[in-house]
């Protein structure tokens, strides 16, 4: 039978020639009710602005197909979903290339060469891995069925912290409505199509070429055997398949005509917004263009169209939603509906034909799809949502860049208000002169270098809470003395130095930031240096990652690097065991925006720590809930805070005895939510660098080698 | 339509201040300057008139007598909204007091004859009070302090206000126009200007005038035109409070102790 020419299916077999002819009439009309509709969604982000990011489409091709095939990203965080997503992608995928390969023999290779390769050994295999395909298809659908029905997860509910039951845009049915119809319907589409082989099994019972072969159809074949042996008869099976042929065809053209209206998009657009996405989304924020009308985004047609065409790619999978920590203690945010709202808005304005008046535009506010200002400045900016988004949605610019008009037009709290006219007055959110920000050196037996008068190996830059806040000027002073005791040649630029600026941007107030910004490269170019180090996450990401975009280039480590370097060179050795259980809370801005995980952790194990990670560490880390200026704005009487919040879950570790920070920032939210949430005396909240302390026997008495930079 | 909002750039003192060589002010490199709080007040009110009129738009000018350091804080207000700034300059103004500077304002208000001008109730370093009322009485127009609401519809020959009294009272009047008012705080929320718009604001023009731009005579202003000089500027002795402890004769033979001590040992 191999290489036999018969062994085959024909098409369309024993149909009326006018009844081929109809079934291509309705699907030409199928594919172009398809082609409108990718017309109207491109034309709808093309009324976007320009994105003006280098394409290099080659390389993002490739990483974006590597994202498809492995599935990586929508594995984190809910594995078995991301298991049945794979099973129903390559079940799909596979079953789309197995049509396209017959419609090159059929449609394209036949009628235009007169050749034809869809046959015997080939087409047994192609039958075999088809079969296989449609059951990983509708086994990873069962199970998607059985989890939305059954098991039920919260955040499938959509249930929305952004608005109330009385807003007419609270109701979220249609959206599971739609789901459970996209489930029904490819799995309809797949079950026809197994018993429609089945059918045509039976039909052609009589035909050896098809009967011998069945088995390389196993599924098809086995439900054949059923269908005979509860009497169905090849007549019978072959009026039932050319019916059965019917609806399975039209259904399977409607689902192809409809992808463009439907949730089914994300096929494509979840592919587009991976394939443009920023891989330094949050840590790196856009600036503003010096010609733009207004600053950030008012209307929908502010965001680009690299913004637009993500806001599509979201299938609710509720990854950011239960990643946030504002939605986690009830704040009016959850990124997933801002962007639900957003796409909705864009939905209704732009995919008409005209493009509605600017003042229909805007998308600040309480109507149908505007994000409220409430909802704007819950945020704080932690990243965790952008992070673990499996299709590369960028909430927190978005975010930010909304912020920036609602600052433009002083929308906000009054105390947060007054801390930016504290910050642009002083250079610190303190408040204080400028002369008392190294007046925390004054409390060390030895000077520290000025770095604007000589040079230094390290230039460390402080940091506002590090510099100001009495608590932290404790572990300033520690780290100062590490740095002294190891011999490293290190200074600071004393009143030269500003707040670096991290969480004025992320509040959106680009111009004050842009101040310090260039306030701090101007001072930084006045010295000498060879790499910088700070205690400060937040000045770390900024100085790293935007910086440059303002002409400031630097070497820049946070210092547990630094510090475990001079460990690993015997320049800071700890004698003492600490035998302590510690638990470590990742740093937003050391942790998930610049992947600093481990050198903590090896520090932690150098002093002799037993370290027991809670549940949402690391990249899941759960924000302490000071970011994106929430530390100067007052946190609403009664609610849970976020801090208090991580205090319940460290609390949850049996014997715990110290809460290691390395943030100071950190340090502040969470010695005052040990108090406030009731644990005190449970366990403490120390800094890293007082735990290296306490391990160190003694001060250094000969400094060893400097570190290299 | 026109309001003349008189502003000033007010000094705050910074940490560890050092009192000047020749003891009548504080060292320069101590102070720290912004806009005064109460103008902050009396320029968003002028806004507040200027946006919710539909009429004839109504002009904002904002004026300062001060030095080039002042333009920082002028463009401030003119980010804030203002249409324009004036700022008058001579080394001649140099000592002026509250009465010197409100002649200067007064030539001002001549030549750009507002229906209204506007000032703080008093500035934050200073704090005399008496400025706004001072040019007032050298135009020779009604007047009145320390505002906490205003009602004016443009074009309109009065105004009705209520102003604040001790322990909560309130006056309420009603003045005609040209007139001066003097704004107190909490009159309003003034408007949070952005860097961005404080950027965007320099381009808009600060004319600077000279006095004998506005026909004022050196002996009017600086320390020749000045009603008052300062002596002196110093900080206190600051007074170190004690416990007295004890039986209650025990206190008051310590505190007769004490008066004595003062009194120089009299009785």
């Amino acid at each position: 039978m191999a290489g036999n020419d018969a062994v085959t299916r024909i098409l369309f077999q024993d149909f009326a020639p006018g009844t081929v002819r109809l079934f291509y009439v309705i699907g030409y009309a199928a594919i172009a009710v398809f082609i409108y509709g990718v017309y109207v969604q491109v034309r709808k982000y093309r009324r976007g602005a320009p994105a003006g990011m280098p394409l290099n489409l080659l390389s993002r091709l490739e990483s974006m197909t590597a994202i498809l095939l492995n599935h990586r990203m929508i594995k984190r965080r809910d594995r078995k979903a991301g298991e049945a997503h794979r099973l129903i992608f390559y079940g799909f995928v596979l079953l789309f290339l197995g049509t396209a390969t017959i419609t090159l023999d059929y449609d394209i290779l036949g009628p235009l060469f007169g050749v034809h390769f869809w046959h015997g050994e080939f087409y047994l295999w192609f039958s075999l891995v088809l079969d296989v395909a449609g059951v990983m298809l509708a086994g990873g659908l069962l199970y998607m069925m059985y989890r939305r029905g059954w098991l039920k997860p919260p955040k499938l509910d959509y249930a929305r912290p952004d608005r109330t039951p009385t807003d007419p845009d609270y109701d979220r049915s249609n959206y599971r409505r739609e789901d459970w119809a996209f489930l029904w319907t490819l799995l309809t589409i797949a079950v026809s199509g197994y018993v429609l082989e089945a059918l045509r099994l039976v039909w052609l019972q009589t035909q050896a070429e098809v009967w011998d072969t069945r088995w390389w159809s196993p599924l098809g074949a086995a439900i054949a055997q059923g269908l005979r042996s509860a009497g169905l008869s090849d007549a019978g099976a072959g009026l039932l398949r050319r019916d059965l042929w019917w609806f399975h065809g039209l259904l399977a053209l409607l689902f192809i005509a409809l992808i463009p209206y439907t949730k089914v998009k994300h096929i494509f657009t979840a592919m587009g917004s991976l394939m443009f996405r920023d891989p330094q989304a949050a840590q790196r924020l856009p600036r503003e263009k010096p010609d733009a009308p207004h600053p950030g985004v008012q209307y929908i047609t502010d965001f680009n169209w690299k913004q637009l065409l993500s806001l599509d790619a979201c299938t609710k999978c509720g990854r950011c939603h239960e990643a946030c920590p504002a939605r986690a203690v009830g704040a009016p945010l959850s990124p997933r509906d801002v962007i639900l709202s957003l796409r909705e808005f864009a939905n209704r304005t732009l995919n008409a034909a005209e493009l509605p008046a600017q003042a229909e535009l805007d998308v600040h506010g309480k109507a149908p799809g505007q994000v409220s200002m409430e909802t704007l400045w819950a945020c704080r900016t932690c990243m965790a949502c952008v992070e673990v988004c499996p299709v590369a949605i960028e909430h927190v610019p978005i975010i930010v860049q909304l912020r920036r008009k609602l600052v433009e037009d002083g929308e906000m709290d009054p105390q947060l208000r007054k801390t930016l006219q504290t910050i642009h007055k002083t250079g610190n959110s303190f408040g204080e002169s400028k002369r008392k920000r190294a007046a925390w050196t004054k409390t060390l037996p030895f000077p520290v270098k000025d770095a604007r008068k000589e040079p230094v190996d390290v230039l460390w830059f402080v940091g506002d809470y590090a510099s100001f806040d009495p608590r932290n000027q404790q572990v300033t002073a520690g780290f100062a003395t590490l740095l002294h005791d190891a011999g490293v040649d290190f200074g600071i630029l004393y009143e030269g130095e500003s707040n670096a600026g991290n969480d004025v941007r992320r509040v959106g107030e680009e111009g004050l930031y842009e101040l310090l910004a260039e306030g701090n490269i101007k001072a930084l170019a006045a010295t000498t240096f060879n790499s910088i180090v700070t205690t400060d996450p937040h000045s770390y990401n900024t100085i790293r990652n935007e910086y440059p975009d303002f002409g400031g280039q630097y070497e820049i480590e946070h210092y547990t690097t630094l510090l475990l370097k001079l460990m690993q060179q015997g320049c800071v050795s700890t004698s003492r065991k600490l035998n302590l259980r510690v638990t470590f809370h990742d740093p937003c801005h050391l942790g998930r925006f610049n992947k600093g995980y481990d050198a903590p952790r090896e520090i932690l194990e150098r002093l002799g720590c037993e370290l027991v990670e809670m549940g949402r560490c690391r990249s899941n880390s759960f924000c302490c809930g000071a970011g994106g200026g929430r530390i100067w704005i007052p946190d609403p009487v009664g609610a849970e805070k976020p801090a208090q919040n991580r205090m319940r879950e460290a609390a949850r570790i049996e014997g715990l005895q110290v809460f290691v920070v390395s943030c100071p920032k950190d340090l502040t939210m969470f010695e005052d939510a040990l108090k406030t949430s009731g644990l005190e005396g449970k366990f403490v909240v120390r800094e890293l660098i007082e735990l290296v302390r306490e391990a160190l026997a003694q001060p250094q008495a000969t400094p060893a080698a400097p570190v290299a930079a | 339509m026109k309001i003349l909002v008189a502003i000033k750039q007010v000094a705050a003192l910074d940490e560890d201040f050092e009192i000047r060589a020749d003891g009548k002010d504080v060292e320069a490199q101590f102070l720290l300057r912004d806009l005064n709080e109460w103008d902050d007040f009396s320029l968003e009110e002028a806004m507040r008139i200027k946006e919710a009129w539909s009429g004839t738009p109504v002009e904002v000018v904002v004026v300062s007598v001060a030095p080039a350091e002042a333009d920082e804080t002028l463009r401030k207000c003119l980010a804030k909204g203002a249409d324009r700034a004036i700022r008058v300059w001579d080394p001649d103004v140099e000592g002026s007091d509250p009465i010197a500077i409100a002649r200067v304002l007064a030539a001002v208000a001549r030549r750009e004859a507002p229906e209204l001008l506007l000032a703080g109730a008093q500035s934050s370093d200073h704090a005399f009070a008496a400025t706004g009322i001072a040019t007032a009485a050298l135009l020779d127009w009604p007047h009145a302090a320390v505002l906490t609401q205003l009602t004016y519809n443009p074009g309109a020959r009065s105004a009705r206000f209520r102003r604040e009294l001790e322990g909560g009272l309130l006056h309420e009047m009603a003045i005609d126009l040209p007139a001066v008012l003097t704004i107190q705080l909490g009159i309003n929320t003034p408007r949070y200007a952005s860097l961005r718009a404080i950027k965007l604001a320099a381009a808009k023009p600060i004319e600077v005038l000279t006095l004998s731009d506005l026909s004022v005579p050196a002996s009017a202003v600086g320390e020749a035109g000045s009603l008052s000089h300062v002596r002196r500027m110093y900080v206190p002795e600051k007074g170190r409070a004690q416990m007295i402890e004890g039986s209650v004769e025990e206190q008051a033979r310590r505190v007769i102790e004490i008066i004595r001590e003062a009194a120089g040992g009299a009785a």
